[in-house]
């Protein structure tokens, strides 16, 4: 059954991934269930002597391990409910389904700081109320199943009515989708209905057509062992053979996805080699929007929960220290800057927006770190839930600085001193965290109305603490408004250039910053982070 | 019974201070290529620090030998019927040791001579040669001076804001804050001397978020019964400090004083920095 919702989410990935706006579109919420119910699949002992009660305990304990997100950290809660509430017993009844949703729901409100309605949580609290009338009538597990398959969807097209962004974007909650999705699934499969995983019609308000989602035509994913490149670009040309472009992008990589008409293509592609596809495209036109993402380490990681070399690139010396620290990062510029300000006790543990760790590859990494104090910095708002779990699951003593960016992660490493207390540590770097204003430049990868903004594919804009504050056609000058925009306020800022800005712009933008904002204090370095044009500091 | 009291030349005290005090200063050595300097009496500090940035040897030093204590010792021992000498942490210079071979030759020849490592540099030491002067002219015993001398050491602080590390990794002097070292960032390091070598205590951004530290450093050490704000080479941000921290010195006025040539050939130009001794009911 939950492979069942498994391959229910597989196909509905790419629709949850579009949906996924809030704040900045970052498109990973599927992805990021999906690789969180291929862990629990992954745990699943193939032993079948034992008890029904042990193995909702393993699943419920994988799905926390494997938990990718926020949306991941929620569904996990499902599977712990799900063990709570099968206890002994031996059979999956309607009872134990309205139990476990209740649980999740109850659980989730409480794991998170700050629960907004019109998420994933509305739609827990919602089915977990009706499964619960349901299964009081009825306690066939099939019927409550059925009736909570339907006010799942039902409750996914009410949260634009509860949180005003997702309506301003024209979207529905994407967590909440996905729940609906894997009981459509798990629904499908105790009915015998083939296929199980299907297309299913994201429930807008007002019957209208969902219009974000790229077409999920992947290929089963679970038979790629390997990811390699995430590789997106457009091709542009007067003539183009769609179709012989997406037979020769199926043969040279996997999960090929190409789409278009009139002149343009978009390719979709995951390989080895990302110049491979970029040199094949190149005979069918001008390339451009070229993105590249590395999802290696999510894949391998779901293909081998024990795989031994840990995420962790760049390590602290082997010898024992009073206090290590583990920071979450994305971009060579922005580990070597980190591992360079680490006093030679941290190490870096790739993530960020669109690859959230899982908990288990947080635990993996404290678990490596050369010391039995560690000091976690999980530099994304995303990966702070999950981070503040690893310290029930492991004998060291974790603190876990609630970093929500990596900009703001620099300024508390700044902080650290490895000849003072891991309390004082502590305090002094909690101190700063809120001292730091993040700000972010990226181009949108979808239309997209956001805050009232009207922002165009492939529009730069720029963000402050999650408001927007710019918006344009180039990076740079997205950067200067927001910086402008901030100078009153700032004594220092500091601006991180991206893996999009070549290396030899990161002077010729100090000095432009420079020469405009002469009171401010600027420092421009090399960050080599993926999706942001910019991250800036502002202190 | 009088006491003299002798400190060596990184204790960075002012010449009229410790005439005022009449505190007996060794100098170090400084060997800038094939030349040797005393310390802040054949080379000034100007001098060394105008120098400094283009040396392409880098410029050592060297504790007083043997004989340059005797030398003071025997001349003191003249007019004094005992001798307490007070130097830099052992950690940082043989200088302590000189002075306790020599001291130890003194004895021989029924001078008494009580040598103290004070773990400290700078006006950190200076000030606690003064404390100990203050309580010897008073009359105090040179077992009191010892014990003053050890208490006051251990309340000092000594403190400083650098524009790079470079001089105190060149100098082998970096000690316990290795770890600051190779931040791709720009950052003004603070460092203090914590059982006799460098440590670290904070990174700020710039100037001005250094200056504000300094300010919560002395407020935090604050009662004092000494305070000294220190600079190589800007005087003028010195005076500044001094002006901003005035109401927690003692007397209502930091004394400000330049690092000399042995210190700040380990800090390099551009450092600003604090000496300072805690009360001792605060302690």
């Amino acid at each position: 059954m939950i492979s069942a919702s498994a391959m229910a989410l597989e196909a509905n990935r790419d629709t949850i991934n579009a949906l996924n706006v809030f704040p900045v579109p970052d498109g990973d919420t599927g992805t990021n269930m999906l690789l969180t119910l291929r862990s629990v699949i992954d745990g699943m002992p193939n032993d079948t002597s034992q008890s029904a009660n042990d193995v909702a305990k393993i699943i419920a304990r994988s799905a926390l391990l494997g938990a990718r997100g926020n949306s991941g950290l929620i569904l996990a809660q499902y599977f712990k409910g799900l063990s709570e509430a099968i206890g002994e017993e031996s059979e999956l009844t309607g009872e134990h389904f309205a139990k476990s949703i209740r649980y999740a729901s109850d659980a989730a409100y409480k794991a998170l700081p700050n629960p907004v309605e019109g998420t994933m949580l509305t739609v827990y609290r919602e089915c977990a109320e009706i499964a619960e009338a349901a299964a009081a009538k009825n306690p066939d597990l099939e019927s409550v199943m059925t009736i909570v398959a339907e006010e799942a969807l039902k409750s996914v097209q009410r949260t634009p009515g509860l949180l005003p962004i997702l309506a301003e974007a024209e979207v529905v909650d994407s967590g909440g989708f996905g729940f609906a999705v894997m009981v459509d699934g798990a629904l499908r499969s105790l009915k015998g209905e083939e296929p199980f995983g299907r297309e299913i019609q994201v429930p807008m308000p007002n019957g209208t057509d969902f219009t974000g989602s790229i077409k999920a035509d992947f290929v089963d994913a679970s038979e790629e062992n390997d990811w390699g490149y995430c590789t997106v670009f457009a091709i542009e040309s007067a003539e183009i053979d769609v179709d012989k472009l997406r037979n020769h992008m199926a043969d040279i990589g996997r999960s090929a996805v190409v789409d278009g008409s009139e002149g343009i293509a978009k390719v979709h592609v995951h390989m080895e080699d990302p110049g491979q596809a970029l040199t094949a495209g190149l005979a069918y036109g001008q390339l451009s929007n070229i993105e590249i993402a590395n999802m290696d380490s999510q894949a391998s990681h779901w293909a081998s929960d024990r795989r031994e070399d840990s995420e962790t690139t760049q390590s602290a010396s082997e010898k024992r220290l009073p206090i290590a620290v583990v920071a979450v990062a994305m971009g060579d510029g922005l580990s070597d800057l980190i591992v360079s300000t680490g006093m030679g006790a941290t190490s870096v543990l790739k993530g960020g927006d669109t690859m959230n760790p899982s908990v288990s590859d947080l635990l993996k990494a404290v678990e490596s770190a050369p010391s039995d104090t560690v000091i976690l910095l999980p530099n994304n708002k995303n990966i702070v839930p999950a981070a503040l779990e690893v310290h029930d699951l492991t004998e060291k003593d974790v603190r876990v600085i609630p970093t929500r960016s990596v900009q703001t992660g620099v300024a508390a490493l700044l902080e650290f001193n490895d000849t003072v207390s891991i309390d004082e540590n502590e305090e002094a770097m909690n101190d700063v965290v809120g001292e730091i204003g993040d700000g972010r430049v990226c181009r949108a990868t979808r239309d997209a109305n956001v805050y009232g903004h009207e922002i165009r594919e492939g529009m730069a804009f720029a963000t402050f603490n999650d408001d927007i504050v710019s918006v344009g056609g180039d990076p740079q000058f997205v950067l200067t408004k927001l910086i402008e925009s901030k100078a009153e306020d700032a004594e220092i800022i500091t601006v991180y250039t991206g893996e999009s800005i070549p290396r030899e712009q990161v002077r010729s933008t100090a000095e432009l910053l420079e020469g405009k904002f002469g009171d401010i204090e600027i420092e421009v370095v090399y960050g080599g982070q993926p999706h942001y044009d910019y991250l800036v500091a502002v202190e | 019974m009088s006491i003299a009291v002798v400190t060596d030349s990184t204790s960075d005290l002012p010449v009229d201070i410790a005439k005022q005090h009449d505190i007996s200063v060794v100098p170090l050595n400084v060997h800038i290529e094939d030349d040797t300097f005393l310390d802040g009496i054949t080379i000034s500090a100007a001098e060394m620090y105008r120098r400094l940035p283009d040396q392409k040897v880098i410029p050592t030093t060297s504790a007083p030998s043997i004989g340059t204590f005797l030398e003071v010792y025997e001349k003191l021992a003249e007019t004094h019927d005992e001798i307490i000498s007070i130097h830099i942490s052992a950690k940082l210079s043989l200088t302590h040791g000189s002075a306790v071979n020599a001291a130890e030759e003194m004895m021989a020849k029924g001078t008494r001579v009580e040598v103290v490592d004070t773990q400290q540099a700078s006006m950190a030491l200076g000030w606690t040669a003064v404390q100990v002067a203050e309580l010897t002219t008073g009359g105090g015993s040179i077992e009191e001076a010892v014990a003053l001398a050890k208490s006051a050491a251990g309340r000092a602080s000594f403190i400083g804001m650098v524009d790079t590390l470079e001089y105190l990794v060149r100098g082998g002097r970096i000690g316990k804050a290795r770890g600051f070292v190779g931040s791709l960032l720009r950052v003004q390091p603070i460092l203090t001397l914590i059982e006799g070598e460098a440590h670290p205590v904070a990174r700020v951004r710039n100037r001005n978020k250094g200056l504000a530290e300094l300010q919560k450093m002395v407020a935090e050490a604050a009662p004092l019964d000494k305070l000294a704000v220190l600079y190589t080479t800007e005087e003028d941000v010195a005076e500044q400090i001094a002006n901003s921290i005035s109401d927690y010195a003692p007397g209502g006025e930091a004394v400000v004083a330049q690092l000399g040539p042995v210190v700040g050939n380990y800090l390099g130009p551009g450092t600003l920095g604090l000496g300072l001794i805690r009360s001792d009911s605060g302690a």
